[in-house]
């Protein structure tokens, strides 16, 4: 695998920015006593527009970020958001959607899929908690919320990541010339 | 054949990333305290501390813009709350100091010290939140003050409100804080005024509702009581708490709950979701409370 040090500099600074951004402002923000997630919406963003491998890559390395941070059981977060990262890349790959408004299937459906994800893991580590209506209230608000950032966050995604990337599903959605000379994977730079 | 070939490259990723995932959870859980990983862990909350402490001022007008949009919506519910509190803390008040009076005369009359506030020897450190847990499933913050300050872990931290947590990991300019409503949380409590003992736990995804558990049998327990830490000195465990540091109140008590279970539900005074500074008491407070019964509380 070959990683170009622009591409791969770019990600790195995304998920500092994103995680910083997540632990020092949004998360204290509530909204009907939840607040919104930026990681899983940035590795479903990657995921999404790169494809399955990029999204992976970026899962792990956000989860190991925020595992590492703020003193959380290292592996529990990575393991869940390797597979949102894999999930939305291959659905990508796959299906490929051009819509205008994917983005905000993609932020749903991975967000969701995050904090089942986290909710099974920490059972499986033997944190008790009573599947109340405050959980699942929390969870669905979360959801809500990313799906409001969903659109300027794949906005700003798109502009960081587009000089590596080697498809762009969004603009061959407008009818836009997009596709070059495809690599295996969906980033110029980082390729097998 | 080059689609198979990165049809396999693709899987191998995936399975060498959930793979690296579970091998570092495996490890985490085996090694102790000072193990890499934890190690690792405080390194990179040493790196991330002032980024995080400055990104927390910068985005402190953000935080404070919809927060105020919340509370707008929420003024009219507080106020009629509040008023209620008034009255009740007025009727406390007057029953409070009448029995500071004969405290004083009986303190006068038997020689102890007179304790008011944190106790003797308590040093309390102010720091600023500047980082906050994302899950419901991990009650952690950071802070901005560290071992240079003197902090040390398991020492308490408090807010304006009351007792918030613990100290759990401690780098040169950070520390991080695990709050009363994490899973691994446990704090020796008692009610007062009636002075039932207990074990106060967390309602995993709920952190405006505590249990406080294995009450003993004496004294009763009424809605609206106040918690407090019981500072209990058993020989075998010693709650690192000091006594009387208020934590919340008696928010619901259900008499099957109560008689089969022995324990009460609370509601924590400090707002968890929503800290900006907090206390940490620093120092070594005397004993206070000797207790024969050993229950396991940190």
């Amino acid at each position: 695998m070959i990683v170009a040090p622009g591409t791969g500099v770019r990600m790195a600074l995304i998920l500092l920015i994103a995680l910083v951004v997540q632990a020092s402002g949004i998360a204290q923000v509530t909204v009907l006593g939840a607040s919104p997630d930026l990681m899983p919406l940035v590795v479903a963003g990657v995921g999404f527009l790169a494809g399955s491998v990029p999204g992976a890559v970026t899962g792990f390395a956000a989860g190991i970020a925020i595992d590492l941070a703020l003193g959380q059981t290292v592996g529990a977060t990575s393991l869940v958001l390797t597979a949102v990262g894999y999930g939305c890349g291959r659905y990508r790959e796959l299906r490929d959607p051009a819509h205008g408004l994917a983005p905000i299937a993609f932020a749903g459906v991975a967000t969701a899929g995050y904090e089942v994800g986290m909710a099974a893991v920490s059972f499986m580590l033997g944190i008790e908690a009573s599947v109340s209506v405050l959980v699942l209230r929390e969870a669905i608000v979360t959801v809500l919320l990313n799906i409001l950032l969903a659109l300027p966050v794949f906005w700003v995604l798109r502009r960081v990541l587009r000089p590596s990337l080697v498809v762009d599903p969004l603009a061959r959605g407008r009818g836009r010339e997009q596709t070059r000379a495809a690599g295996p994977l969906g980033l110029r730079g980082l390729e097998v | 054949m080059h689609d198979k070939n990165v049809v396999r490259r693709r899987r191998a990723v995936l399975v060498l990333l959930v793979g690296l995932s579970i091998a570092l959870l495996t490890v985490y859980f085996d090694e102790p305290g000072g193990g890499i990983l934890h190690a690792l862990q405080r390194g990179s909350q040493a790196v991330l501390g002032p980024i995080e402490s400055g990104a927390s001022r910068a985005l402190k007008p953000i935080r404070d813009a919809t927060g105020w949009i919340g509370d707008t919506f929420n003024a009219q519910d507080e106020n009629d709350e509040l008023r209620a509190e008034v009255a009740r803390l007025r009727q406390q008040l007057a029953a409070g100091q009448t029995a500071q009076r004969e405290a004083d005369q009986l303190r006068a009359l038997v020689d102890l010290p007179d304790e008011r506030g944190y106790p003797t020897g308590v040093d309390p450190v102010t720091a600023r939140v500047i980082a906050h847990s994302p899950t419901v499933w991990y009650s952690t913050l950071q802070i901005d003050k560290g071992s240079d300050d003197g902090l040390e872990a398991d020492q308490p931290v408090v807010t304006g409100d009351g007792l918030i947590g613990k100290l759990t990991g401690v780098t040169g300019g950070t520390a991080e804080v695990t709050l009363i409503t994490d899973a691994d949380s446990a704090v020796s409590s008692q009610v007062v005024p009636s002075g039932t003992r207990g074990i106060l736990m967390p309602t995993v995804g709920d952190p405006d509702d505590l249990l406080l558990d294995f009450l003993d049998n004496e004294g009763e327990v009424k809605e609206g009581a106040t918690v407090v830490t019981s500072g209990s000195t058993s020989t075998e465990f010693e709650s690192l708490f000091p006594r009387g540091v208020p934590i919340g109140e008696v928010s619901r008590v259900d008499p099957d709950e109560r008689e089969l279970y022995q324990r009460v539900h609370v509601k924590p005074f400090a707002d968890l979701k929503r800290l900006d500074f907090v206390q940490v008491l620093t120092g070594d407070p005397p004993a206070e409370v000797a207790e024969t019964d050993a229950v396991a509380v940190p």
